[in-house]
């Protein structure tokens, strides 16, 4: 489902990613953890496009650079921090589902998964971060992708925020459905993904890919990760 | 580039200019200004025997030029580098669409909204002249078609300093200083340039040639007379070059020039821009 081969970025100079390779399978859900700063989220960028990088990322077959929008078309993205403008957010949900083409049709019952039914006509302004980021959740999922990218999407969330958006992340893990997590939220990770990728100054550690379970227990008995 | 995907983006720039407050405050002053105008005008014209369009086109015409800029300039400005400040545009560039649509997508929709500005400015001045008095039409329409092609030159600036800025503050502080420099410095500059290094007519002209406010001001005031004196050095020479048609050619030309270039040096930043 995605396959990152010797992926390499560098801003304003400065390196970012150092050939980063790795491969997610179909079903997959795989979590990207490290420190700030070590590159989780920059991987994400690339396999979106939305950063110019060296290297070769493809997302079910298709090459982001060469095909973006066929890839962007197989894939939903919640970012750290939501952003949508000044709409309602109704509104935000039919404009993602025309670029999709999607349909509207599903937008009541992605609404009603996310616990936003009652709110499709406020602004979106007025949200709190919980559920701007709960939204950014339905706009992934319009059209059904196989994948989904989520970017730290419970930071900044109160406790019971990222509960709540964990708790609706874990229900749509289903067999066909990938998932690619960049987080360093333990309860997160262990929740949501059943293999580690740590990265560590824009590399991939060699041997450092452990079952996520494995880092989920050692967070409950003290131990470090 | 996919035409569906262009329009989506574009229909909804136009609804978010229509939300803005700052788009809303100027377009609603360029109508009421224009409306003020022409009904002084018309007061004016019919003491002095007067056509109505005229004297209304000449007035609206100076209007233009100040407003269009400042408005095109911080809209255009504020397009991308607003987005970008946001995050709001990362995640539109995460769905299937191309950078190609997003960019044609919102300077489209941007100068939609723009035009339909002028047109209500317009439109409402017309139907004030056009029920009260008569004159020259074709002079009028010249100068809304005019107003037209002038913002969508500006607009192209200002998306280019949005691209290349990439932060609100600093893009409306470029905004600013490139519409003082369009509009008032500029003509200051030329002359002083041409008395400074002796720079012949034809120097002067290709000056001119830079700034779509010049062009647009030499054009709209060719739609109203071809009098040498009122169309000041640079019409001079142009009128004196090429002709009366040659000279609409090559400002026209010139006009659609400055849309083009800015539009497209915007994308090719555009297109290599690092999202965060």
């Amino acid at each position: 489902m995605i396959e990152a081969l010797d992926l390499r970025l560098a801003i304003d100079g400065r390196p970012i990613l150092d050939g980063v390779s790795f491969h997610v399978a179909r079903g997959e859900s795989v979590a990207l953890v490290g420190a700030n700063g070590s590159g989780k989220t920059s991987i994400l960028r690339c396999l979106l496009g939305l950063v110019p990088f060296a290297g070769r990322a493809v997302i079910d077959g298709h090459d982001v650079v060469g095909e973006p929008v066929a890839a962007r078309a197989r894939l939903g993205y919640v970012p750290q921090k939501a952003a949508f403008g000044d709409v309602r957010a109704g509104e935000a949900l039919r404009f993602a589902a025309r670029l999709r083409g999607a349909g509207a049709g599903g937008i009541p019952g992605l609404l009603q998964l996310v616990g936003l039914a009652a709110h499709a006509e406020a602004r979106v302004r007025t949200f709190s971060g919980g559920m701007q980021q709960r939204l950014a959740l339905a706009v992934a999922l319009l059209g059904d992708p196989p994948l989904l990218l989520l970017d730290e999407p419970s930071a900044g969330l109160d406790q019971e925020g990222q509960e709540l958006l964990v708790g609706i992340v874990a229900r749509l893990r289903t067999g066909r459905r990938t998932l690619l997590l960049a987080s360093h939220r333990r309860e997160e990770v262990g929740a949501l993904t059943d293999r580690v990728l740590r990265v560590d100054g824009g590399r991939l550690v060699p041997g450092a890919e452990r079952c996520a379970q494995v880092i989920a227990l050692e967070k409950r008995r003290g131990g470090r990760s | 580039m996919r035409v569906a995907a262009t329009t989506l983006v574009a229909a909804r720039e136009v609804r978010e200019a229509a939300r803005s407050r700052w788009f809303v405050l100027t377009a609603a002053c360029f109508l009421v200004l224009s409306l003020a105008l022409s009904l002084l005008g018309l007061a004016g014209a019919r003491r002095a025997g007067l056509a109505g369009f005229d004297r209304t086109t000449a007035s609206v015409l100076n209007l233009m030029l100040v407003f269009v800029p400042l408005v095109t300039l911080s809209l255009g400005g504020l397009g991308i580098a607003g987005e970008l400040e946001d995050q709001s545009l990362s995640m539109l560039l995460a769905q299937p669409v191309t950078r190609a649509e997003v960019y044609a997508g919102k300077y489209v929709g941007l100068l939609a909204a723009v035009w339909a500005a002028i047109l209500a400015g317009f439109g409402a001045t017309g139907i004030v002249v056009g029920t009260t008095a008569g004159g020259d039409v074709r002079a009028f329409c010249g100068v809304v078609a005019l107003a037209l092609l002038l913002a969508a030159a500006t607009l192209a600036v200002g998306t280019l300093l949005s691209v290349a800025l990439r932060a609100r503050a600093r893009v409306v502080g470029a905004a600013f200083a490139v519409w003082l420099l369009l509009v008032y410095v500029s003509d200051l500059g030329t002359i002083g340039l041409a008395v400074a290094r002796s720079l012949a007519p034809g120097q002067v002209f290709v000056l001119a040639l830079l700034n779509p406010v010049q062009q647009a001001r030499v054009l709209g005031t060719l739609a109203l007379t071809d009098r040498l004196d009122v169309l000041g050095p640079v019409g001079m020479f142009g009128l004196d070059r090429f002709g009366a048609a040659g000279l609409v050619a090559v400002l026209g030309a010139a006009l659609l020039a400055l849309a083009v270039v800015p539009l497209a040096a915007g994308y090719a930043l555009f297109r290599k821009m690092v999202v965060p």
